[in-house]
């Protein structure tokens, strides 16, 4: 835990001076998880407010401080699925994937320098990742992302979601398999566009 | 499980570290705090807002409710006789109900007969 439970149980209390020190140690993390489950950057500060107006909400729901992390997580979980429901109403948005593409032309626009060429090897890795997530639903999406990316074990997945570790391991293992899928018809789909490629480049030079 | 599903697993094992690394969580904006307590006091006020107007709306509803009940029951009931015939009127009728001639099995009547009645 990164504040102490006597801090959680102030807050609970609605001490806003401890509220504070939460928001305060939490904050880093929480923007973390929450732009890798939503994938949008600019809208990672929107959300990380909503969980933490939410956690302001509800404190006093909260049973024992020592489940404060897993009920962070739970609202974080939450406020990310409410958020992709909403952009998914949004016809007008543009795609994540279309997005990182945006991106990435920004960051070929931009210098060639070694950093400029990382930055973009990190875009380009974002981009084909979230096209592969894009396969399965949003809520197996954010487990996925929970379980492989964020590094939660099932137990502290079992805290969050409150249901038993065979029903999560079920539900991950066909989440995984589908993206597994995606990820081995990508390759194909590359492997043959590399074939076809070399194949004009050939019949050019001949 | 075969080689090849294997070769795969572990790829996207890869990528998904890879995925980890590229997805760097923005910083935090200097006015984080500020713009949290704005929102938390404005969803606090909005929801005072909503629950004056739900009372408000609550009791109008109560008061419409109680002059629709009193109108419908004064509908319903046909007013008493009393209402319309004059005080003297309604004395008289209480009076004769209440003064009308007992009678008493075996005892004779007191009025005494048109013959017997003294001549003037």
């Amino acid at each position: 835990m990164l504040v102490e439970n006597d801090i959680v149980e102030r807050a609970r209390a609605g001490d806003a001076q401890a509220f504070n020190e939460i928001v305060q140690a939490y904050r880093r993390r929480i923007f973390g998880t929450v732009s890798r489950l939503i994938g949008r950057p600019e809208d990672v500060e929107d959300v990380a407010q909503e969980v933490f107006i939410r956690l302001y909400y509800s404190l006093d729901q909260l049973r024992s401080p020592e489940v404060f992390e897993p009920w962070l997580y739970r609202l974080t979980v939450n406020a990310a699925l409410d958020y992709l429901r909403k952009r998914r109403k949004r016809k007008q948005e543009a795609r994540v994937a279309d997005l990182s593409e945006q991106q990435v032309m920004m960051a070929d626009a931009a210098a060639g320098s070694k950093l400029e060429v990382e930055r973009r090897e990190k875009a380009r890795v974002r981009e084909f990742v979230d096209t592969l997530l894009a396969g399965v639903s949003e809520e197996d999406r954010i487990l996925l992302t929970l379980k492989e990316v964020e590094g939660l074990s099932l137990k502290e997945l079992e805290k969050i979601y409150r249901v038993n570790e065979n029903a999560l391991k079920v539900r991950l293992f066909r989440a995984r398999q589908r993206v597994l899928r995606a990820y081995a018809a990508r390759r194909e789909e590359e492997a043959r566009k590399g074939t076809s490629d070399e194949r004009r480049e050939s019949e050019s030079g001949a | 499980m075969s080689g090849g599903n294997q070769n795969l697993e572990r790829e996207l094992d890869r990528l998904l570290a890879a995925y980890r690394d590229a997805c760097e969580a923005p910083e935090p904006s200097a006015d984080f705090m500020p713009t949290l307590w704005a929102r938390i006091e404005a969803a606090e006020q909005g929801w005072s807002e909503r629950l004056w107007k739900w009372a408000n709306g609550l009791a109008a509803a109560a008061a419409v409710a109680s002059v629709l009940l009193v109108a419908l029951q004064m509908a319903a009931r046909p007013a008493p006789d009393y209402y319309s015939s004059t005080y003297v009127e309604s004395l008289l009728a209480q009076t004769d109900a209440e003064l009308a001639p007992v009678e008493l099995a075996g005892v004779p009547s007191m009025d005494p007969g048109p013959a017997e009645r003294p001549e003037r």
